[in-house]
């Protein structure tokens, strides 16, 4: 019924903790982003040369308030990072953005218009109650709040990979694989200035691999804005997703958007905290090292990390990991359910989850 | 301090998607798509060559420079990339990448074209300033498309 998906959606809670990462990494963002233009603002202000305003001229920023604007957005970073008056500090650096957008459409990228919809997305959220400077130290999972915005964000990125693969979809060229073909050329030369050797830059540049990869990015793309949604899906549309960034900005320019991306599809964590547990033998080195290194890198706060005194299932195991249904993870299985929740390892997750898969149907035919 | 009733959370949500969907559909009808999330819509390159229109002839003006003498007869020099900063348009005389599209660069170049023919009072000989350029649109054949400034002083 859509009254009553849009009612759950409207009054869902859940942990806020993830929050407050997807909000540093933009204030980050939004930083780098406020510094490349006091970077460009040393150079000249763009009203002084060639620019483009949508809006009337008359209401262009003059250089003294763009230099206060920029200088304005940098400190709105800064607040924005550390938590303190985080909420409006993203909605006015969305506004801020926005009408610089305005002001100058030269100055337009769709990284930059992403980021400024995220933040002002973000900034209706309660995005302030974890990992903030001088917050109080309350362990994740204290702060509970509505989420209706934070799906709003996610929907934005589906809005993204729609419009974008539904444009790629509409261009015969496209569905073709001619610009793909022809961005590959392009950048035949300066590819392999970068070490790539140049029979795999002649395989890129054939065709038949350019018309089949760009229909794999279409349907990418197009598939990310359904299975992102799906719980059956959701983490291999998440793996795909990474690893298809990951590509692009390997092989192309795009500012800030990979990690800006990266970064909006932690909201795609299920809003709990602590809901698995990572025990490790503490007798063990490797247990021990193991058990520091994943309290870490667990930044989203998916294990509840202990010790352990080694019983008959545990002995012999560095690490034990209890699923949310309470099922036990060892060995490889363990590995891959590590590399699922640790954001910096998630790239390894579909190989491993493969492997485990494999080891554990050789176990069973073996006896 | 933003904080908003349930009720206000459904009608914000429904703002925003209108809004999206109407920039995300009406992208098309903006030469360089903007607000339209199409990334890498094509791989096309361009190839600006400057000229200018006076009362004595089409002359060309290489790297997009030229001199012209003003209202008192004294010789001066101009150069295009003295109002025209961005990197893509300020290129001349040499084939570019085309971002965001061909329609997108020719949109803007169209708009250079008439910033600067109004920027150079004291050219008194340059009448229009005119770009021909050559598009390999995706990799194809070229095409030259020219585009023309309007006329100094008729803003």
């Amino acid at each position: 019924m859509p009254g009553g998906a849009i009612r759950r959606w409207r009054d869902e809670v859940g942990s806020t903790y993830v929050l407050g990462h997807v909000r540093v990494a933009l204030g980050l963002l939004l930083f780098w982003d406020s510094w490349r233009a006091a970077r460009e603002l040393e150079q000249g202000y763009f009203g002084d040369v060639f620019h483009w305003p949508i809006i009337p001229e008359a209401l262009v920023a003059s250089r003294a308030t763009y230099a206060n604007l920029v200088l304005a957005r940098l400190l709105l970073a800064a607040l924005v990072v550390a938590g303190r008056g985080a909420r409006p500090a993203l909605l006015l650096s969305a506004a801020a953005g926005g009408y610089v957008l305005l002001c100058d459409r030269l100055q337009f990228h769709h990284n930059r218009w992403a980021l400024l919809c995220y933040a002002l997305l973000l900034s209706l959220s309660p995005c302030d109650r974890s990992i903030s400077v001088g917050s109080t130290g309350a362990p994740p999972g204290a702060g509970v709040g509505p989420l209706w915005a934070a799906r709003l964000a996610q929907l934005q990125v589906s809005i993204v990979y729609l419009a974008s693969g539904g444009s790629k979809l509409l261009d015969p060229d496209w569905r073709s694989g001619v610009v793909l073909l022809e961005r590959t050329r392009l950048q035949a030369a300066s590819t392999v200035a970068q070490g790539i050797p140049q029979g795999v830059v002649e395989w890129f540049s054939r065709p038949d691999v350019s018309s089949g990869l760009a229909k794999l990015a279409i349907a990418t793309e197009l598939g990310l804005a359904v299975g992102l949604w799906l719980p059956g899906t959701r983490v291999f549309a998440l793996w795909w997703g990474v690893c298809f960034h990951l590509t692009i900005e390997a092989s192309s320019r795009v500012e800030g958007f990979t990690w800006l991306t990266l970064a909006i599809y932690a909201l795609f964590a299920t809003p709990d905290v602590r809901a698995r547990k990572f025990f490790y033998d503490a007798g063990r080195l490797r247990g021990r090292l193991a058990g520091r290194a994943v309290s870490w890198l667990d930044w989203l706060a998916r294990f509840e990390v202990k010790p352990w005194a080694p019983d008959d299932l545990r002995r012999g195991r560095s690490i034990v990991i209890v699923r949310r249904d309470g099922t036990h993870a060892t060995g490889v299985r363990a590995l891959a359910m590590i590399a699922r929740c640790v954001p910096l390892l998630f790239v390894l997750w579909a190989p491993l989850a493969l492997l485990a898969g494999v080891t554990e149907r050789g176990a069973r035919s073996s006896g | 301090m933003i904080d908003l009733r349930p009720r206000a959370r459904v009608v914000v949500a429904a703002c925003w998607l209108a809004g999206q969907a109407t920039l995300v559909l009406t992208a098309y009808g903006r030469p360089d798509r903007i607000f339209g999330f199409q990334m890498f819509p094509e791989a096309s390159t361009v190839e600006i060559r400057l000229s200018r229109e006076t009362g004595r002839g089409d002359f060309p003006a290489p790297r997009g420079e030229w001199s012209a003498r003003d209202a008192s007869g004294q010789l001066r020099h101009f150069a295009w990339r003295d109002r025209v900063r961005d990197p893509l348009l300020g290129s001349l005389d040499a084939r570019i990448f085309a971002s965001y599209g061909v329609d997108a660069q020719l949109a803007r170049l169209q708009r250079a074209l008439d910033d600067v023919i109004g920027h150079v009072p004291e050219d008194g000989e340059t009448v229009r300033l005119r770009a021909a350029v050559r598009v390999w649109k995706n990799g194809r054949s070229p095409e030259t498309v020219t585009l023309t400034s309007r006329a100094r002083g008729s803003i």
